[in-house]
Formats: structure tokens, C-alpha cells, sequence
């Protein structure tokens, strides 16, 4: 039973505590290179989810078989292989969505937030634990993606999912272009980063007092 | 093949769509390495190096390796689904073996390189650089690719040493608690970012 809980807790700590991107600031460049809409945001975010899902099973499994000083290769040929997987995919489902995503999908590769998860989590642990690690990093970083494609998709072009959601008086002409534009992703994400440790260290302090 | 077809690509990639600031590649080490002037220098080095051998061997695997067997079986595409495993073993094995012919002939140099050699591996400028050369029309012969890579390398250097120089300065200002580190830097990096907008139009 003391399992289950540590498993709820390290997944929780990959969606919160230790946010792959807002706090430990890890796989930065889809982050900031996809998240001009709500929807590549969540679709990079799926497509992470599942590579890093099924590298942790795989290196998991592997891990007693694994010598420690080709491990590092390991880890990339596994990534490599299922990140083919998934590009494959979402080209052969969602056409439009990957073209946009476009040289991102394969960027997954040395999305060092994966190999991180390898390192730290797949190789010393048992399946279970990596798996709840996995679910937790990719859903974190599914949820931090978001959060960016919605602020930027309704400031840059007032739409959400492609759906107007800001009146015509602000499509009209006064949208921020710069938004969507590469600026706008290192602003939004500084500010959001700002933000995230604000709460925290009120947080800390609320805890202490 | 004129001149300025090679110009065009190199001011493309190094200034308008400068890999870092308008491309979204290599920012970890952007973000990381940028604290002091010299090391963000070296890495710029070093990250050139690597980038402009390693776009031209992807680009041989691709037109001397992959499409030839494809050829052979009937079909140009057959093999495309390996690129990308056979992309990152080379450039992991291209930054082992820069790693050690730096060690026996150039010591100075690979002292100064440091930690950051075998960091390259997984900057995604250097992988997202190969891939872009693969998918553009204009980087389909040699010469044009590897130009392309060395701008790539060099448009890199440019972005993070910049980006050293302001955080230098940064030390010294009073900058909101929440805003120090992170936030702060990924703000400048925004505004460097407005900068390099400004090179739009140039070329194409």
C-alpha cells in the first residue's frame, strides 16, 4: 500500500512540484517553438507524453542489462525509435497539425527533459515507479505548454482552439501579432516563469509561518 | 551555382532566421551557458564546429547512403524512416571522435572546450540544423548545405555570446525577486528576439 502512494506522489511531483518546464526548465525548445496555438501545444504535449512514457517502460525493463557506459546511447536509439513512432503518426492522422509542428516532432530526440527522465528515474527504479514518472513528467509538461498556447493564441490572434473568443473590436487590426511571433514566446514564457516562483516562494513562506 | 545564391542562404540562417532567436533551437545552452563572455564564446566554437561536419556527413548518409539503397530496392523513400536514428548517431559519434582528435592534436583548444564538447550531443541546434537541411529545397546540393551549417553554427555564436554580454550587466541590476535567473533572462532573450525581427526582409 506505502508503494501506491509514493507512486501518486512521484507522479504528482512531475506535474507540479517539479514541473518539467516552469521549474526545472527542461525541453525549452518546443516550449517556446509550438505553443503559438492551443492545439499544436497539446498535441507536442501528447506526443512527448507517449516517447517519454514508452522510453521509461522500455529503459526500465532493460535496466539489469544495461552496462552503465553505453547507457546514454541506449537512451537516444530507444527515444529515436519512438519518437519515428510518432511522427510517423501524426503524419499519417493529423497532417495539417504535423506539417506545423514540423521539424519539432523529430526535435523530441534531444528533448533533454526525456533523457533527464532516463537517467534520473528508468534506470535505478522498478516499471511501476517509472511509469508513474512518466505520466507525471508528460502531463506537467503537457499542462505548461498549455498554459502558454492559451495565453498566446488569445493575446496573439484572439482565438482559442480556432475559435474566436475576443470580441471583433480587438480582431480588428489590434491583435498582438508580436505574440505569436518568436518575442512573444521568451516574454510570455519569462513572465509565466516569474509568476510560478512568486506562488512558490508565498508559498514557502505560508508554510513556514 | 552563383555566389550570391551561398550569400543568400548564409545571411538567411545566420541573421533572419537565426536558429536561436527566430528558429527556437539550442536554448538550453542559450539559457545555461550565457553567464560569462568567454564561455558562452567557446561554446559558440565549439557548436560551429560540430554543426558544419555534421551537416554535411547527414547529408551524405541521406544522398550517398540512404537514397541510393532506396534506389537499388525501387523505391527512393524505403530507408527515409531511419533518418533519424542514423542522424543522431552522427552527430553522438561525431562529437566523440571531434572530442578525441581535439585531445591528441590540439590540447589547448580542448581544455578550453571543456564540459562543452560532449554537451553538444544533445543541443538541438545541431540536430534541427541537419533536419532542416534534409527538408529545404535550396540545401539539396553539398556546398549549399554545408554553408548552411556554418551559418547556422555561426548565427548561434553570435545570439549567445550577445546574450553573455547583456546578462553581464544584468548582475548588476536590481531585477524583482520572483525575475531573477529564469525569468529575467528569458525576458531579454525576448527583447534580443524583437531585435533580430528587425532583419526580416533581408534576403529571404
Amino acid at each position: 500500500m506505502a508503494k501506491e502512494v509514493s507512486n501518486l506522489e512521484q507522479f504528482k511531483d512531475g506535474v507540479l512540484g517539479n514541473n518539467p518546464v516552469l521549474v526545472q526548465l527542461l525541453g525549452m525548445c518546443p516550449t517556446l517553438a509550438v505553443t503559438n496555438s492551443l492545439e499544436n501545444a497539446l498535441v507536442m504535449g501528447m506526443a512527448a507524453t507517449f516517447v517519454v512514457v514508452m522510453s521509461n517502460l522500455i529503459t526500465s525493463t532493460l535496466r539489469n542489462l544495461i552496462k552503465p557506459h553505453v547507457r546514454i546511447l541506449i537512451f537516444t536509439l530507444t527515444i529515436a525509435t519512438f519518437v519515428t513512432i510518432a511522427d510517423l503518426t501524426l503524419k499519417a492522422y493529423i497532417f495539417e497539425v504535423s506539417k506545423k509542428l514540423g521539424a519539432f516532432v523529430p526535435l523530441i530526440i534531444v528533448n533533454c527533459m526525456i533523457i533527464c527522465r532516463a537517467e534520473v528515474v528508468a534506470i535505478k527504479k522498478g516499471v511501476a515507479k517509472s511509469l508513474a514518472d512518466a505520466f507525471g513528467i508528460g502531463i506537467g509538461f503537457t499542462l505548461a505548454l498549455s498554459i502558454l498556447g492559451v495565453v498566446r493564441e488569445i493575446l496573439g490572434s484572439g482565438t482559442l482552439m480556432n475559435r474566436q473568443v475576443l470580441p471583433d473590436a480587438f480582431l480588428d487590426g489590434h491583435t498582438w501579432v508580436i505574440m505569436v511571433l518568436p518575442p512573444g514566446a521568451f516574454l510570455t514564457l519569462g513572465v509565466v516563469v516569474g509568476v510560478v516562483n512568486h506562488v512558490r516562494a508565498r508559498g514557502a513562506k505560508g508554510g513556514a509561518a | 551555382m552563383s555566389i550570391g545564391v551561398l550569400v543568400g542562404i548564409f545571411l538567411s540562417v545566420a541573421l533572419v532566421n537565426n536558429l536561436v532567436l527566430a528558429g527556437f533551437l539550442g536554448i538550453c545552452p542559450f539559457l545555461g551557458v550565457s553567464r560569462k563572455v568567454d564561455m558562452a564564446f567557446g561554446m559558440g566554437c565549439a557548436v560551429t564546429f560540430v554543426i558544419t561536419i555534421s551537416g554535411v556527413v547527414t547529408w551524405l548518409i541521406v544522398h550517398a547512403i540512404l537514397t541510393p539503397i532506396g534506389n537499388a530496392i525501387g523505391n527512393p523513400g524505403a530507408l527515409y524512416f531511419l533518418k533519424y536514428v542514423a542522424f543522431i548517431m552522427v552527430i553522438a559519434s561525431m562529437v566523440q571522435l571531434v572530442e578525441m582528435y581535439l585531445k591528441k592534436f590540439f590540447p589547448p583548444l580542448y581544455t578550453a572546450f571543456g564540459v562543452f564538447l560532449p554537451l553538444i550531443t544533445t543541443n538541438c541546434a545541431i540536430l534541427g540544423a541537419c533536419l532542416y537541411i534534409d527538408m529545404k529545397p535550396e540545401t539539396q546540393n553539398l556546398l549549399n548545405a554545408a554553408v548552411y551549417a556554418f551559418g547556422g553554427g555561426l548565427g548561434f555564436m553570435l545570439a549567445i555570446t550577445i546574450m553573455a554580454g547583456i546578462r553581464e550587466h544584468v548582475r548588476f541590476s536590481d531585477v524583482p525577486k520572483c525575475l531573477q535567473g529564469a525569468g529575467i533572462t528569458l525576458l531579454v532573450a525576448g527583447i534580443l528576439a524583437l531585435a533580430f525581427t528587425g532583419f526580416t526582409g533581408i534576403g529571404k
